[in-house]
C-alpha cells in the first residue's frame, strides 16, 4: 500500500484531496497520524488579526481617491471628438493644398510651355517641304533611270514601271502646283516636263518596250533626268543650309 | 449586489464619476483585509487599497461583467500587494525580519488566556509565525494567504495570481512546508 505524501495531506487539509486519498486516510493509521500532525501545525497558524476599520473607512478611501479620478466619456469623449474633428480638418486641409498645388502646377506648365508650332515657322515648313520634295525627286530619278535602261519585252517589268509612274504622277501634280505658287520656275518647269513623261507611261494601256523607247526619244527623258538631279542637289544644299542655320540659332 | 455593481460600473463609464464611490465604499474593507494579510503592515495596506481602486477606475473599460466587481478589484489588490512585497527593498526587509522591531511589524494574536505564561507563549508564537511568513517568497506568501487565510480554492488563487493551477498548488505546498519547518520548535515547546 502506498502511503499519502505531504502534498496529498496538505490537499486533504484544505478540502481539495481526492476521494481515493480520503479513503486511504481513513483506512491507514500511519497516514492518519501524519495527517493529524500536519493539521495541528497548520491549525496553529492562526488567522492574522486584521486591524479594525471603522464603518466610515470606505468614505475616507473615497474622499482621498475622488480628486485623482478623471470622469469618463464627458471629458474623454469630448477630447476624442475634438481630436477627431481636428484630425479630419487637418487631413482635408492637406488634401486641398495638395490638389491646389497639383492643379496650379498643371496650369502653370500649360501657360509657360510653348509647343513647337511648325505651321507658323516658315523655316521649319520649308525644311519639311524640301525633305518631302527630295524624296519625290529620288523616286522619280530611279524611275527615269529604269526607263532609260528598260528594253525588256517582259510585260511584268513594264507593269511595275507603270504602277510606280501612276503613284508619282499624283504627287508630282501637287509639287508642280506648289512650285508654281512658290514662284520657283525652275522646279515648276522640270516637274511639268516630268509630269508629261509620267502621264505617258502611267496612261498607256499596253506599255511595251517600243512605247518606252518612244517616250525616251520624244520626251527627252535624259534631259529631264539631268534636271531632276540638279534639282535634287539644290534641295540637298538648301536642306543642309537650313540645318546649319538652325544649329547657329541654338 | 452583482447586478447593482454592474449598473454602477456602467454609470461610471457613462461619465458619472461619483458613482464609483459606492463601489469603493462597498469593497474597501475586503480589499484592505487581503492587502494587510499579504503585506502585514497597516500603512502599506491602506496605500494598496488606494492604489487598487485607482487602477480599477483607470482600467474600468476592460472590466468584463462575467465576474463580480468584488472579485475583479480583489484580484487587482492582490497584485498590488504582491508587487509591493516583491520590491527588492521590501523583500530584503522581510528576509531580515528578525532584525527589525517585532512590535512594529508583528501581527498580534489576541490572548484569550490571562495566564502570563500563556500570554508570553502566544506572543512568541505570533512573532515566530510573522518571521516565518517573511521568509516566504512573494508568490508563496500570497498563495498561502489566499489559501489559508482567505479560504480561496487553488483555481481562484491561480486566477488571482495569474499563474497555472499546478503552480498555485505548488506555491501553497512550499509555503506550508517552510512554515511547518520554522514553527516546529515552538510546537514542541507548546
Amino acid at each position: 500500500m502506498t502511503h499519502l505524501g505531504d502534498e496529498e495531506l496538505v490537499e486533504l487539509y484544505y478540502g481539495e484531496g481526492t476521494s481515493a486519498a480520503d479513503a486511504h486516510l481513513h483506512a491507514c493509521r500511519e497516514c492518519s497520524a501524519h495527517y493529524a500532525e500536519a493539521k495541528r501545525s497548520l491549525d496553529a497558524i492562526g488567522p492574522v488579526a486584521v486591524p479594525h476599520k471603522s464603518a466610515d473607512y470606505g468614505d475616507r478611501v473615497w474622499e482621498n481617491l475622488r480628486p485623482r479620478l478623471i470622469p469618463y466619456r464627458k471629458e474623454t469623449s469630448g477630447w476624442r471628438g475634438w481630436a477627431n474633428w481636428r484630425a479630419l480638418a487637418m487631413l482635408t486641409g492637406c488634401a486641398l493644398v495638395l490638389s491646389a498645388v497639383f492643379l496650379g502646377g498643371r496650369y502653370w506648365e500649360r501657360i509657360t510651355t510653348k509647343r513647337p508650332d511648325v505651321a507658323s515657322n516658315p523655316q521649319a515648313t520649308q525644311r519639311v517641304v524640301l525633305v518631302v520634295l527630295t524624296d519625290h525627286l529620288d523616286r522619280t530619278e530611279r524611275l527615269l533611270v529604269q526607263l532609260e535602261h528598260a528594253n525588256s519585252p517582259d510585260r511584268t517589268e513594264n507593269a511595275q514601271l507603270q504602277s510606280e509612274a501612276r503613284e508619282l504622277l499624283a504627287s508630282n501634280r501637287l509639287y508642280r502646283a506648289s512650285a508654281s505658287n512658290a514662284d520657283d520656275p525652275a522646279l515648276a518647269g522640270a516637274l511639268d516636263r516630268l509630269e508629261g513623261v509620267l502621264a505617258e507611261i502611267a496612261n498607256d494601256p499596253n506599255l511595251s518596250a517600243a512605247d518606252i523607247e518612244r517616250v525616251r526619244r520624244d520626251m527627252n527623258t535624259k534631259g529631264i533626268l539631268f534636271e531632276i538631279r540638279v534639282l535634287r542637289a539644290r534641295n540637298s544644299d538648301q536642306e543642309s543650309g537650313l540645318r546649319t542655320a538652325k544649329g547657329a540659332t541654338i | 449586489m452583482r447586478e447593482s455593481d454592474h449598473s454602477i460600473v456602467r454609470a461610471v463609464l457613462a461619465g458619472d464619476k461619483e458613482a464609483y464611490g459606492a463601489l469603493v465604499r462597498a469593497h474597501s474593507a475586503t480589499v484592505f483585509r487581503v492587502a494587510f494579510r499579504i503585506v502585514g503592515n497597516e500603512a502599506d495596506a491602506e496605500e494598496i487599497v488606494q492604489e487598487a481602486f485607482l487602477r480599477g477606475y483607470q482600467r474600468l473599460e476592460s472590466y468584463q461583467e462575467r465576474s463580480s466587481f468584488g472579485t475583479w478589484i480583489y484580484r487587482i489588490a492582490v497584485n498590488c500587494a504582491l508587487n509591493r512585497i516583491s520590491r527588492p527593498g521590501i523583500e530584503a526587509e522581510y528576509r531580515h525580519g528578525e532584525e527589525s522591531d517585532p512590535e512594529e511589524k508583528t501581527v498580534q494574536v489576541p490572548a484569550t488566556d490571562a495566564d502570563p505564561e500563556r500570554v508570553l507563549l502566544s506572543k512568541e508564537i505570533s512573532v515566530a509565525q510573522d518571521t516565518a511568513m517573511r521568509r516566504l517568497t512573494a508568490t508563496e506568501k500570497s498563495a498561502f494567504v489566499l489559501r489559508h487565510l482567505e479560504d480561496r480554492s487553488t483555481s481562484e488563487i491561480a486566477e488571482v495570481l495569474d499563474i497555472a493551477p499546478n503552480a498555485a498548488k505548488q506555491a501553497v505546498f512550499r509555503a506550508v512546508q517552510k512554515l511547518r519547518r520554522e514553527l516546529a520548535p515552538l510546537r514542541r515547546n507548546a
